[in-house]
C-alpha cells in the first residue's frame, strides 16, 4: 500500500502534483461543485491519452449543471461519493480508489481520476481513448480466402477481436503488468475447459518470474519465457491474426496479448505448427495439403540449396549426370573462386540487399531492388565472378525462405544455412549430414513449456492421430479429435458422424 | 500432462530397430553367403528368434521391480562391486563397439564419399556429432530414433523399387539347401548384426505403459529381421551367391548396379550415404549415451552429460588400432562378437535369475 488519499483535496493534488513534477502531459481541471458551487474538486488526467469528449460531456458538464450533485452534508462520507458517481456522472466504468499510487498508475494508463474535496476517495473514470491504428489487414500473414483483420497495438482492441470469434464464458483473458516501468498490460488468453493444467501453470510461472523494466514488443516477452533463449529457431509461435489466435485456442493452446504490439504469442509451438498457415484451414484439403510438402520443401531449400551447391562442385562431381558436371564445369571456368567463397559472398550480398531493402522502404527499396537485381545478378554473371548457377541457387534459396509461413521459423534456417554452408565446404556431402543429424537431436532436445518441440515427428502424437493435422491437412470431417500434444481436457470437438 | 521422464512404446520400438541396424548390415549378406551358401536366411531367422527370449528376459526383470532402472536392481540383487565389474565388461564393450562402428562407417565414407580425407577426421567428426545426441537425455534419444526411423524404412522400401527391374530372382535358389552343421556358425556370425537391443535395459523402465512394451519390442524385432531378409535376398539375387562372397559391403554396393535412364542422379551413391550416415548415428547414438549412463552410475552420480566427452578420446584412439579394414574385421570384429555374447545374452540372464531368487526369498 503507498500514500492513501487525504480528505483534503489540496493536499492531494500537490502530492501529485509532487510526483508529477515536470510531467507537462498531466493536465489538471478544478471545477465547483454542488448547489452553491461550494464544493471545490478536481479532475486529473493525460493529456491525449483520455477521450475529452466523453468526459468533458458526461462529466464536466453534468457536474457543473446537475446543481445538486456533491451536495451532501459537507462531511463527505465515502457513500456521497457513491452518490456523484450514481447521479452525475454518465461514464460507464466507475471505480473507487483509495490508494494514491493506483491512482498515479491509472492516470498513466489514460484513465481519469477525480478528486473532491472532504472525501478520502477518489473515483477512477475509465476514459481511455488515444488515437489508434484501425483494425487493418495484416502486413505478414495474408490469405486469398478468409478473414482479413489483424491485431492492433491497443490490447482492448485485440481481445475483442478474439472475444468476437468465441462467445464462450470459459474463454478466459486474464490481465495481467509486466514490467517495473513501462506496467505494460499484457493478456493470457485460453479456453479453461480446453486448455492443460500444466501448459497453463508453466505459462504463469514463467510470466511472474519476468523482472524487467520496460516490455516494448511481445517478441520481448517471447525471448523473455522461451525454454532455450540459445536457440536460433523460436519455441513460441507469433501471429497477427486474431482468427489464427482463436483457432489455436480451440486447439487448447495459451496466447498472450501484449499492449502496444500487433504480435500474439502462442505455446505451445512445435513444428507441426510453426509449418502451418491460416490459409491452410481455409482451401480446399487437397491443395492445402500439397501446399504443406512444398514447404517441408522450402524449408530443405533454404536451409541446404547454397550447401548442397558448394558440396557437388567441389566433392562429388560424379553425383549428379555427367551432362549437368560439363555444364557446371564450363560455367565456373571463369570463375577465380572456390565455389565456398562465391556461395559465402553471394549469399552475404543477398542478405544486405534484403536488410537494406527491409529498412529503406518506399521508392528507394524499389531502386535497392532494381540495382541489386541488375547490378548484383547481371553485371556479376558477366563479369565473370560468380557463375549463373549461383545466382540461380541464391534466388531459390531466398524464395524459398519467403514461403515459410513463419517469419521467425524460417530466420532459423537462414542462420543455420551458413553453418551448413562451411560444413559442405569443409566435408563435402559428408558434413551437410552431419549438420542435418545434428540438427534434427537439436529439434528434438528443443521443448516448447515442457511440450517437445519436434511432435509430431518425433513421437508424441502420432498414434493419436496428430499427423493428420501435419503432414497432411486432412479434410475438416476427419479432424474430429483435437490434436494431442497440447493434452486437452477436451479432446472431441466434432460431433460423432 | 505429459510425464517429462517417460517415452511411449512407439518410441521404444524405434530406438530398438535403429539401434540395432547399425554396421552390422553392412556385410551381414557376404559373412552369411561365406559360411551358409544360399541359405543364409535361416541363421537371420533363427539368430533374430533366438534374441526374442532375452527380450522377453528383460522384460520381466523390470516386471519384478517395477518403477526401478537396471542399475537399482543391480545393485539391489548383486554385490555393489560384482555389479561394478559387470557394468565395466558392458562399458568396454560398448566403447569397443563405437570403436568397430566408427571405424568402419569411416572406411565407407572414405569409399564412397571423400576419397581423400584422412580417415582421423571422419572418425573425429562423427564421434563430436555423437557426443550431442548422447548428452541428451533417453528421451531425446528416442525421438531421434522416431526421427530416423521412417529414413530407415524408406530406404528399405527405395532398394526393393530399384532392385526389382534388373534382379535375377533365379540367384535365390536353391533355397532350401541347408548344410545344417553350418548354422550355429552361421548364427555366431548373426548375433553381432542384433546386438544393440540391450538398449532396452536402459529404456524399459521408462516405458510409459509397462503392459504393452513387450508387444512392441517383438515387433520391432520382427522389423528388424524382415529388414535384413529383403537386404540378404536382394544382394543375393543381384549378385549371385558366388560374387556375394567376395563383396566387403554388398548392402551398400548393390546400388551402384542398378541403372535406370532417366535418373537425375547419376549414381545413388549420395542418398545411400545420406542414409547410411542417419543409420550409424542412430545406432552409435544410443550406445554412446548408454556408455555415458554406465559411467556415471560407477561414479554413483546423477547427471551423465559430463561422462561423454572423456570417452571420445578412448573410442577415437582405439578406432584406429587396427591399420586396415580386414585387420579390424577379424580382429575387433571377433573379440566383438563373445563380448557381445557376455554382455547382451549372459549378462542380463544373470541378473535375471539373480532377481527372481531374490524376489523368492524376499516373499518367502
Amino acid at each position: 500500500m503507498g500514500e492513501i488519499i487525504s480528505k483534503d483535496l489540496k493536499k492531494n493534488i500537490d502530492t501529485l502534483k509532487n510526483i508529477f513534477i515536470d510531467c507537462d502531459d498531466i493536465s489538471y481541471r478544478f471545477i465547483d461543485i454542488g448547489k452553491d458551487k461550494k464544493r471545490e474538486a478536481c479532475f486529473v488526467f493525460s493529456d491525449g491519452l483520455i477521450d475529452k469528449v466523453l468526459i468533458g460531456e458526461y462529466a464536466i458538464q453534468l457536474l457543473l449543471t446537475l446543481s445538486d450533485s456533491g451536495d451532501v452534508e459537507l462531511n463527505l462520507k465515502s457513500s456521497g461519493l457513491e452518490k456523484i458517481a450514481k447521479e452525475s456522472i454518465a461514464i460507464p466504468g466507475i471505480k473507487e480508489e483509495k490508494d494514491l499510487d493506483k491512482v498515479v498508475d491509472a492516470v498513466l494508463s489514460g484513465e481519469t481520476a477525480f478528486f473532491v474535496d472532504k472525501a478520502d476517495k477518489a473515483l477512477i473514470l475509465s476514459s481511455r481513448g488515444w488515437p489508434t491504428r484501425g483494425v487493418g489487414e495484416p502486413d505478414t500473414e495474408t490469405v486469398v480466402r478468409g478473414p482479413r483483420e489483424g491485431f492492433t497495438e491497443t490490447l482492448k482492441i485485440n481481445t475483442t477481436l478474439v472475444r468476437r470469434r468465441i462467445r464462450d464464458p470459459k474463454l478466459k483473458i486474464k490481465n495481467i503488468q509486466i514490467g517495473r516501468r513501462s506496467k505494460t498490460d499484457i493478456a493470457i488468453m485460453y479456453i479453461e475447459d480446453i486448455v492443460s493444467g500444466g501448459i497453463l501453470k508453466e505459462v504463469n510461472g514463467r510470466l511472474d518470474k519476468i523482472d524487467i523494466d520496460a516490455i516494448l514488443d511481445s517478441s520481448m516477452l517471447e525471448f523473455l519465457i522461451e525454454d532455450n533463449y540459445l536457440s536460433p529457431f523460436p519455441q513460441i509461435e507469433n501471429t497477427e491474426r486474431p482468427d489464427t489466435l482463436a483457432a489455436s485456442l480451440y486447439e487448447g493452446r495459451v496466447g498472450i496479448l501484449v499492449d502496444n504490439s500487433p504480435f500474439a504469442l502462442i505455446v505451445p509451438a512445435t513444428i507441426g505448427t510453426l509449418s502451418q498457415s491460416a490459409e491452410d484451414y481455409y482451401s480446399r484439403w487437397t491443395i492445402s495439403t500439397i501446399i504443406r510438402w512444398v514447404r517441408l520443401f522450402a524449408a530443405f531449400l533454404s536451409l541446404l540449396a547454397p550447401a548442397l551447391y558448394i558440396a557437388i562442385t567441389s566433392f562429388h562431381p560424379g553425383l549428379i549426370p555427367t551432362v549437368l558436371t560439363y555444364y557446371l564445369g564450363a560455367s565456373r571456368v571463369n570463375v577465380p573462386f572456390p565455389a565456398v567463397i562465391e556461395a559465402y559472398l553471394m549469399e552475404l550480398t543477398l542478405e544486405l540487399l534484403r536488410e537494406s531493402g527491409t529498412r529503406i522502404a518506399g521508392p528507394i527499396g524499389t531502386t535497392i531492388g532494381i540495382v541489386g537485381g541488375l547490378i548484383i545478378g547481371q553485371a556479376a554473371v558477366e563479369a565473370g565472378i560468380v557463375s549463373p548457377l549461383m545466382i540461380i541457387i541464391v534466388a531459390v534459396t531466398t524464395i524459398a525462405s519467403f514461403s515459410l509461413p513463419s517469419y521467425e521459423w524460417a530466420s532459423g534456417f537462414r542462420f543455420c544455412r551458413f553453418i551448413f554452408m562451411a560444413l559442405a565446404g569443409i566435408l563435402g556431402l559428408y558434413g551437410i549430414m552431419l549438420g542435418i543429424v545434428v540438427l534434427s537431436t537439436h529439434f528434438a532436445r528443443l521443448e516448447s513449456f515442457g511440450i517437445p518441440f519436434s511432435a509430431p515427428y518425433s513421437g508424441l502424437g502420432i498414434e493419436e492421430g496428430d499427423l493428420k493435422d501435419t503432414l497432411v491437412k486432412a479434410p475438416i470431417q476427419k479432424l474430429q479429435l483435437r490434436p494431442i500434444f497440447t493434452f486437452p481436457k477436451n479432446r472431441r470437438r466434432m460431433g460423432k458422424r | 500432462m505429459q510425464n517429462k521422464n517417460t517415452i511411449s512404446n512407439q518410441q521404444i520400438k524405434a530406438l530398438l530397430v535403429t539401434t540395432v541396424i547399425g554396421v552390422g548390415v553392412l556385410s551381414l549378406p557376404s559373412d552369411l553367403a561365406m559360411i551358409l551358401n544360399n541359405s543364409g536366411w535361416i541363421a537371420i531367422i533363427i539368430g533374430g528368434l533366438l534374441i526374442l527370449p532375452f527380450i522377453i528376459i528383460m522384460d520381466r526383470l523390470f516386471k519384478l521391480y517395477p518403477g526401478k532402472t537396471f542399475f537399482q536392481i543391480g545393485r539391489k540383487v548383486m554385490h555393489p562391486i560384482a555389479f561394478n565389474i559387470i557394468l565395466i565388461i558392458i562399458l568396454s564393450y560398448s566403447i569397443l563397439l563405437l570403436s568397430y562402428a566408427s571405424r568402419i562407417f569411416a572406411e565407407v565414407i572414405k569409399v564412397y564419399l571423400l576419397e581423400t580425407t584422412p580417415t582421423e577426421v571422419i572418425i573425429l567428426t562423427m564421434l563430436i556429432a555423437i557426443s550431442y545426441i548422447a548428452r541428451s537425455k533417453l528421451e531425446v534419444v528416442a525421438r531421434v530414433a522416431v526421427m530416423i526411423y521412417p529414413i530407415i524404412l524408406g530406404f528399405i522400401i527405395f532398394l526393393i523399387v530399384i532392385n526389382l527391374p534388373n534382379a535375377d530372382y533365379t540367384n535365390i535358389y536353391p533355397l532350401l539347401d541347408i548344410e545344417y552343421k553350418e548354422i550355429p556358425r552361421g548364427i555366431m556370425a548373426v548375433i553381432f548384426s542384433y546386438a544393440g537391443y540391450e538398449i532396452l535395459l536402459l529404456a524399459l523402465p521408462f516405458s510409459e505403459n509397462n503392459e504393452n512394451s513387450l508387444r512392441y519390442c517383438m515387433r520391432g524385432i520382427l522389423m528388424v529381421i524382415g529388414v535384413y531378409l529383403i537386404v540378404f535376398f536382394i544382394t543375393l539375387s543381384q549378385y549371385g551367391v558366388h560374387q556375394l562372397k567376395r563383396e566387403i559391403w554388398p548392402s551398400i554396393a548393390v546400388i551402384k548396379e542398378v541403372d535406370l535412364p532417366g535418373y537425375f542422379l547419376e549414381n545413388l551413391d549420395g542418398i545411400v550415404m545420406a542414409a547410411w550416415v542417419m543409420v550409424v548415428y542412430g545406432t552409435m547414438g544410443p550406445f554412446l549415451h548408454a556408455s555415458g549412463v554406465i559411467l556415471g552410475d560407477i561414479f554413483n552420480v546423477k547427471f551423465h552429460e559430463l561422462f561423454v566427452p572423456p570417452l571420445i578420446p578412448i573410442i577415437y584412439s582405439i578406432s584406429l588400432i587396427p591399420d586396415n579394414l580386414i585387420e579390424s574385421d577379424r580382429i575387433m570384429g571377433r573379440i566383438l562378437n563373445y563380448f557381445a555374447l557376455i554382455s547382451i545374452i549372459i549378462i542380463p540372464t544373470i541378473i535375471f535369475i539373480l532377481a527372481y531368487i531374490k524376489r523368492r526369498k524376499d516373499k518367502a
